[in-house]
């Protein structure tokens, strides 16, 4: 089973920590015509987490899980009910300004002032930080927004123009730490390719990225550690490649001709699941190691043999206890 | 105070602001041209004959006149029309700087960068006070070149056009206090424009029922249009009693904003 939601020491250090980070939504019953007593809603509860300077952290959860509060409990746009969080350090109930100044954010659904153009906007978000918007023109070139599209109004952009533009107010000015809400909706591939390349290169210069998302395969693709949550509850918390290797494959072979004793030493071997058995086809879902299951394979008359990795997509589905498609 | 939010607001809003101005200037200097074409003949033949008091009737009900210099600078500050253009721009930009950004997502845009909401807000609120002094002088600088130009400035001083610039200041300073106070409370437009319209058309209401039918006369020292007073000004009796009222309604508003703006949870936008 996966760590669900294992305590991690708390450690200022790490670019962002907190500790039985809660929040509550909710006035008391009574001042709602009920009885008396409160009824809150628990948007985030007890959550513990450490993301460590430079990685890249994806943080999943389906709507209303709880994403959303955590990041605007991170950068001070609501209060904790109970619990703390550090970022870069800091404590940020009390950090204020001087913290923003080291963090880029893109919001989910980014909302931009339309009557201005990219550049101006460019210009005036990118004003209010003490560093210059260094890796502005590197962006702007990597997500193919040209001189003419900057030069146009917001309200004329496309959506993805907007997310775009979006990721370039976030990183110009090439901060310490990135939080990123759902930041390759509305990207075409290529955009989203070179968007998750801009990522690696965050990583490699040492800056930290944490990385909300409903896109299973580009957290798998570009995360190291994930955490999952789910009704405001933290339930996984472990590295994408750890969280993969207890996935479970499943596994299709098909034979020259139908070989009953291999069919029963595969039915027993540890980790098989599912086991069906059809003629000439084998069916199974397997966990853990592949070795001893290509052990017992070697030799046999196998004229197909199809592995599908485990999917990031299958973990997430299992900790929500939904059947995969 | 965050002079790039200051210019961007400069910039978003100079248009408006400038139209306005341009609205209460013409408005201010068509009063003069009107007291000197017809009023001045006019008031002289009423207060010859038996209506010798409806000069001062008709100024008790307006609040001004156009049968008197003083009574067309009073009458030019107080009318509805003035007061309307006034509020569009004071009022109106106050209540939805927040609550309008809030409601639209911008708000969290801006707020991700390092500017602490007391910062954001006293930038608006010193862009507040800016407008209601620029818009005042409009009409003030209208209505002063209306009379120079048309020869019938003589007995107005200077001194009283400044204290009347400064009482509509006041005025709308503590108006525009309000509504951006009920700007930082909200986080939908409506509710913050609601409260912001409310004070200002219910204090209107009653300063003018007040003044009408003296059973409601007990009501108008809840208004702040009671404490808007060009009338005695012009006529030198200023009370700086209206000044200090009007600052307190400002101070406490502020106070309110200064106090739930930074402590407010700002949820995501709906």
């Amino acid at each position: 089973m996966p760590d669900r939601g294992a305590r991690v020491p708390f450690r200022r250090v790490d670019a962002i920590a907190t500790e039985g980070l809660t929040k509550h939504y909710g006035l008391p019953r009574r001042w709602r015509g009920g009885s008396a007593g409160f009824a809150p809603i628990r948007a985030l509860d007890d959550l513990t987490i450490a993301v460590h300077a430079g990685e890249i952290f994806g943080f999943l959860g389906p709507n209303g899980s709880g994403k959303s509060t955590a990041i605007r409990l991170f950068l001070g746009f609501i209060h904790p009910t109970a619990g703390r969080a550090h970022v870069l350090g800091q404590d940020v109930s009390t950090a204020g300004a001087a913290l923003r100044g080291r963090i880029g954010y893109l919001p989910g659904g980014i909302a931009l002032y339309d009557s201005l153009t990219g550049t101006q906007l460019l210009d005036y978000l990118g004003a209010f930080y003490p560093r210059p918007p260094v890796l502005r023109a590197s962006l702007v070139e990597r997500l193919d927004l040209s001189g003419r599209d900057l030069g146009r109004p917001i309200r004329d952009y496309s959506r993805g123009m907007r997310q775009k533009i979006g990721i370039v107010q976030a990183l110009q000015h090439d901060p310490e730490l990135a939080i990123l809400d759902e930041p390759s909706e509305g990207l075409d591939p290529l955009m989203q390719r070179a968007f998750y390349a801009i990522l690696d290169e965050r990583k490699a210069a040492g800056r930290t990225v944490f990385f909300s998302s409903h896109v299973l395969s580009e957290v798998e693709r570009v995360c190291d550690r994930v955490a999952i949550i789910r009704d405001g509850r933290l339930v996984a918390l472990e590295s994408v490649a750890a969280l993969l290797a207890r996935r479970r494959r499943h596994v299709e072979a098909r034979l020259d001709a139908p070989v009953p004793a291999l069919a029963a030493a595969l039915a027993a071997l540890p980790g098989v699941s599912a086991f069906e058995s059809r003629d000439d086809r084998l069916a199974f879902g397997l966990d853990g190691d592949v070795a001893p299951l290509l052990r017992l394979l070697q030799g046999a008359p196998l004229a197909d043999l199809t592995i599908e990795p485990a999917r990031l997509e299958d973990a997430f589905l299992e900790l929500y206890d939904e059947p995969a498609p | 105070m965050s002079w790039i939010l200051f210019r961007r607001t400069w910039a978003a809003q100079r248009v408006r602001l400038l139209l306005v101005m341009l609205a209460l200037a013409v408005w201010g200097f068509l009063l003069p041209v009107v007291y000197a074409t017809f009023g001045k003949d006019m008031g002289a033949l009423i207060q010859s004959g038996a209506f010798a008091n409806v000069v001062d009737v008709l100024s008790r009900f307006t609040g001004g006149d156009v049968f008197s210099i003083r009574g067309t600078v009073a009458l030019g500050l107080v009318h509805p029309i003035a007061l309307a253009l006034v509020a569009i721009q004071v009022i109106g930009f106050a209540a939805a700087a927040v609550a309008g950004e809030r409601q639209r997502g911008t708000l969290e845009v801006l707020l991700a960068r390092p500017l602490e909401r007391r910062v954001l807000y006293a930038t608006l609120l010193v862009a507040t006070v800016l407008f209601a002094a620029l818009t005042e002088a409009a009409v003030l600088g209208g209505i002063v070149a209306g009379a120079l130009l048309f020869g019938v400035a003589g007995d107005l001083r200077a001194i009283d056009i400044a204290l009347c610039w400064l009482n509509a200041v006041a005025l709308f300073g503590a108006l525009g206090a309000i509504s951006l106070a009920a700007s930082v409370s909200f986080d939908r437009l409506g509710p913050a424009m609601g409260i912001a319209l409310g004070v200002t058309l219910v204090g209107y209401a009653i300063e003018f029922l007040g003044t009408l039918w003296p059973d409601a006369a007990w009501l108008r020292p809840y208004s702040p249009f009671r404490y808007f007073q060009p009338t005695r000004i012009l006529a030198g009796t200023f009370e700086q009693r209206d000044l200090l009222v009007l600052g307190a309604v400002f101070a406490a508003a502020v106070a309110w904003a200064a106090w739930v703006f930074p402590r407010r949870d700002l949820a995501a936008p709906s």
